[in-house]
């Protein structure tokens, strides 16, 4: 069992902003959840993404840098780094569809099927998000909330230009109201072991 | 596309032009033109850079008419950096104009014994040649900058930089794309040694007076064409994919799955990976007021390409593909896009292949020569290559040659060809098109080219390891089809997916020429294709034992999957066995 144990930043961003989000998204953030359980089941039962919608438009997965044929047999264990990708261009592309007619081309480094070992835990893993999928599954993961350290949201902030911080319309540190200006200058965030930010996107008037 | 036009640079007296009839290549183009014509013509004991060898420029099948993404133009000889046979090819707007024109081929061939350099004038009323020694030792972008001072803006240019002009192994040909920018490259083997050991370098495309190309069958042919497009459309990958992020959207997949060769081939995860991605490349563009979409010729629909900008907003080259980006990023240590778009530029106008420079610079860092990561050493290097000096003049004529100046062990070579982006280890099926294309190591040469719809050679046990030898072999004969079509190959996942876009392809083709096609004529043609192509670098000295990748792939595993290249050799000798 992990204990998660974090501070809490709430966002609200005046829409068009979100893609300041997306190379963290790239690179890979950590989000909460239960694991010991298969990776179909985490994308739509705790993540709420429609099974057709990963069936169509999430056509490349890696668990753990192996391709994923078959999300309903790949298991997801804690400290998991899931990577979503739409379809891609090239042999190689089509090489690493899930299910693809050329997926043999991948042999060895192709994710096997394996047996459960017992219940749901919580956890963290790391998700990647990658292309199309960085506007499409994005704002559903900035919602939900995804775990940075206090010095990787520190250096994110710093780096956003004047622009993105006047979209940040108000910010919320453990409930208590702070100035959204300051964020990217409060080195007191920078030493905050983990921070799970939650990102609320709006239209503003 | 009725005639083809030869044009001995060595004849006596001066360069001399005659004209024949298509005659055995009538409805042919592409890569099955220059192939065969190749083959069956020029001695494949001769020197590359010799008068024996012939430089042929052919349009596609389709290339002048209004089908969309019918633009390539192949470019074949015997190449200099291989020996074996070449075809090249690059998108651009010469296809098109030397197609309305009406050549099916122009042949350079023999060689001119004094130093004098000259221009190739194509128009509606023939063919001029003119000496211009005032053109010598420029690179691309001012070349093509002084001709349209003379020719104006209404043509295609087709030309070679200071590169080609050295006769250095990784010179490419330049084809100016819809904004008279030299930008597309038939880059691969050397094409441009060939064209400067011609002493020709430029060829000017005035298309005034012409009109498109007219199919048999019109209406067949626009209803094709209008089912084609919609299927590039509506596919995720032609519609959506490469329109927003461009071929480098594979950094961050082939980084996450641990295929992205890493300082010269010895990790498979590029820490600096997600700074270059297509993701972060299409942001970058378009925040300095590029663009992340545009087309390298009228008439495209998938538009991959893109317009990289310096951050005060001037252009700086075209939208570097993902094998530029690896090449002279990842491959090299450097993770900024600035730098790649800077060596891209220097790619273009000095004219060489950048897949076979940035593949060099790996191989030199390894030597020594610069640190990894180093890009102002990376850029150092390359204006060597564009000085001409004596380190450049190495560097220029590709990684294999350098390894072996350099005492480098560990070159990732195949015939003397770089290999592109993909590592073979963890992709063990790509290393087997890489070992045994009859062009050298080539990513192109095995393209996802809708065997499924096809069924060449029948379905595949994808279980076995003979599957990677069947699927290499099937991908190989479908692509030679395609590259013959003059069909950009960025079609292959709408034809793969979606058998009615398939269908329209062939429709287009038999409309335009008033046969009926099937998938079984496709099928035969690439046969036809490589089997001229594997005949002619036979009969060149290669056997067997030259198919091969090299040795450390075999013995050195990469991280992070631990695997080495493992396909016997006994089953990649079945390749072409048909």
């Amino acid at each position: 069992m992990v204990a998660l144990s974090y501070s809490n930043l709430k966002l609200e961003l005046a829409s068009g902003h979100l893609s300041a989000f997306y190379p963290l998204l790239q690179q890979g953030v950590r989000v909460g959840c239960r694991v010991g359980c298969r990776l179909g089941e985490l994308l739509s039962d705790q993540w709420g993404i429609s099974p057709e919608y990963v069936a169509q438009r999430v056509t490349t997965i890696f668990l753990n840098s192996r391709a994923i044929d078959d999300v309903h047999t790949a298991l997801v264990g804690p400290d998991a780094v899931i990577a979503l990708s739409g379809a891609m261009p090239g042999l190689v592309g089509a090489t690493m569809r899930r299910g693809g007619y050329y997926a043999a081309m991948r042999g060895a480094m192709t994710h096997h099927e394996e047996t459960g070992t017992g219940g749901c835990t919580e956890a963290v893993v790391r998700v990647k998000l990658f292309n199309l999928l960085l506007g499409e599954l994005g704002p559903g993961f900035l919602e939900r909330g995804i775990l940075l350290t206090g010095t990787e949201l520190f250096d994110f902030f710093r780096d956003q230009g004047p622009e993105f911080r006047r979209g940040c319309r108000s910010a919320r540190l453990n409930g208590l109201a702070i100035d959204p200006e300051t964020l990217g200058e409060d080195a007191d965030l920078a030493r905050i072991e983990s921070i799970r930010l939650t990102v609320e996107c709006r239209d503003f008037i | 596309m009725d005639k083809i036009a030869r044009i001995d640079l060595g004849a006596e007296g001066g360069p001399k032009i005659s004209f024949e009839e298509v005659g055995e290549y009538t409805g042919l183009g592409g890569r099955a033109l220059t192939s065969l014509f190749v083959a069956k013509e020029v001695n494949p004991l001769a020197h590359p850079l010799g008068a024996e060898n012939k430089l042929v420029f052919a349009p596609g099948m389709l290339s002048g008419t209004t089908g969309s993404m019918t633009g390539r133009l192949s470019v074949g000889c015997k190449s200099p950096l291989t020996g074996t046979i070449k075809e090249s090819n690059a998108g651009g707007q010469a296809a098109q104009v030397l197609a309305r024109i009406g050549y099916a081929a122009i042949v350079l061939e023999g060689k001119p014994a004094g130093d004098d350099l000259y221009k190739i004038i194509v128009n509606k009323d023939g063919i001029t040649i003119e000496k211009d020694n005032s053109l010598k030792l420029m690179d691309n972008y001012p070349l093509v900058a002084k001709l349209r001072g003379q020719y104006g803006d209404k043509v295609a240019y087709i030309t070679i930089g200071s590169a080609g002009e050295r006769q250095l192994l990784a010179a490419s040909i330049a084809c100016t794309d819809p904004e008279l920018r030299p930008t597309r490259h038939c880059g691969r083997g050397g094409v441009g040694a060939v064209m400067g050991s011609k002493r020709v370098k430029a060829i000017i495309l005035d298309d005034a007076g012409m009109k498109m190309r007219a199919p048999k069958d019109p209406e067949k042919f626009r209803d094709a064409n209008r089912k084609f497009v919609e299927g590039l459309r509506k596919h995720p990958v032609t519609g959506e994919g490469l329109p927003a992020y461009g071929t480098n959207v594979l950094t961050n997949v082939l980084n996450e799955a641990g295929g992205y060769p890493t300082r010269n081939f010895k990790g498979g995860v590029f820490e600096g990976g997600a700074k270059l991605s297509g993701e972060a490349q299409a942001e970058l563009e378009i925040k300095r007021g590029g663009s992340a979409t545009h087309g390298c010729h009228r008439g495209c629909v998938i538009q991959c390409s893109g317009i990289f900008n310096d951050k005060d907003g001037n252009y700086v080259t075209k939208q570097p593909e993902y094998e530029t980006v690896w090449s002279h990023g990842g491959h090299c240590g450097i993770d900024n896009l600035d730098t790649v778009a800077k060596l891209d530029y220097m790619d273009d106008n000095i004219g060489v292949d950048t897949i076979e420079m940035g593949v060099t610079i790996g191989v030199a860092m390894d030597a020594g020569l610069a640190e990894f990561g180093d890009s102002e050493g990376a850029i150092r290097l390359m204006e060597e290559v564009g000085k001409g000096t004596p380190l450049g003049r190495v560097l220029g004529c590709g990684a294999e040659i350098t390894g072996k100046v350099f005492g480098v062990e560990k070159v990732p070579v195949v015939k003397g060809q770089a290999l592109p982006a993909y590592d073979p280890r963890p992709i063990q099926g790509i290393g087997v098109t890489y070992a045994t294309t009859t062009m050298g190591a080539d990513h192109t040469a095995g393209y996802a080219i809708a065997t499924n719809i096809l069924k060449v050679g029948g379905d595949v046990d994808p279980l076995k390891t003979e599957g990677q030898v069947e699927l290499s072999r099937n991908l190989q004969i479908a692509t030679a089809a395609i590259d013959s079509t003059g069909m950009c190959l960025f079609i292959a996942f709408a034809i793969m997916d979606q058998p009615e876009t398939f269908q329209a392809l062939l429709d287009m083709l038999g409309s335009f020429y008033g046969i009926e096609m099937t998938g079984d004529d496709v099928v035969a043609l690439g046969k036809k294709v490589l089997s001229a192509e594997r005949d002619f670098n036979t009969r060149a000295g290669f056997t067997k034992h030259h198919d091969r990748l090299p040795r450390f792939f075999y013995t050195d595993p990469i991280a992070p999957h631990n695997q080495v290249f493992s396909v016997p050799d006994e089953e990649i000798d079945q390749l072409f066995n048909w």
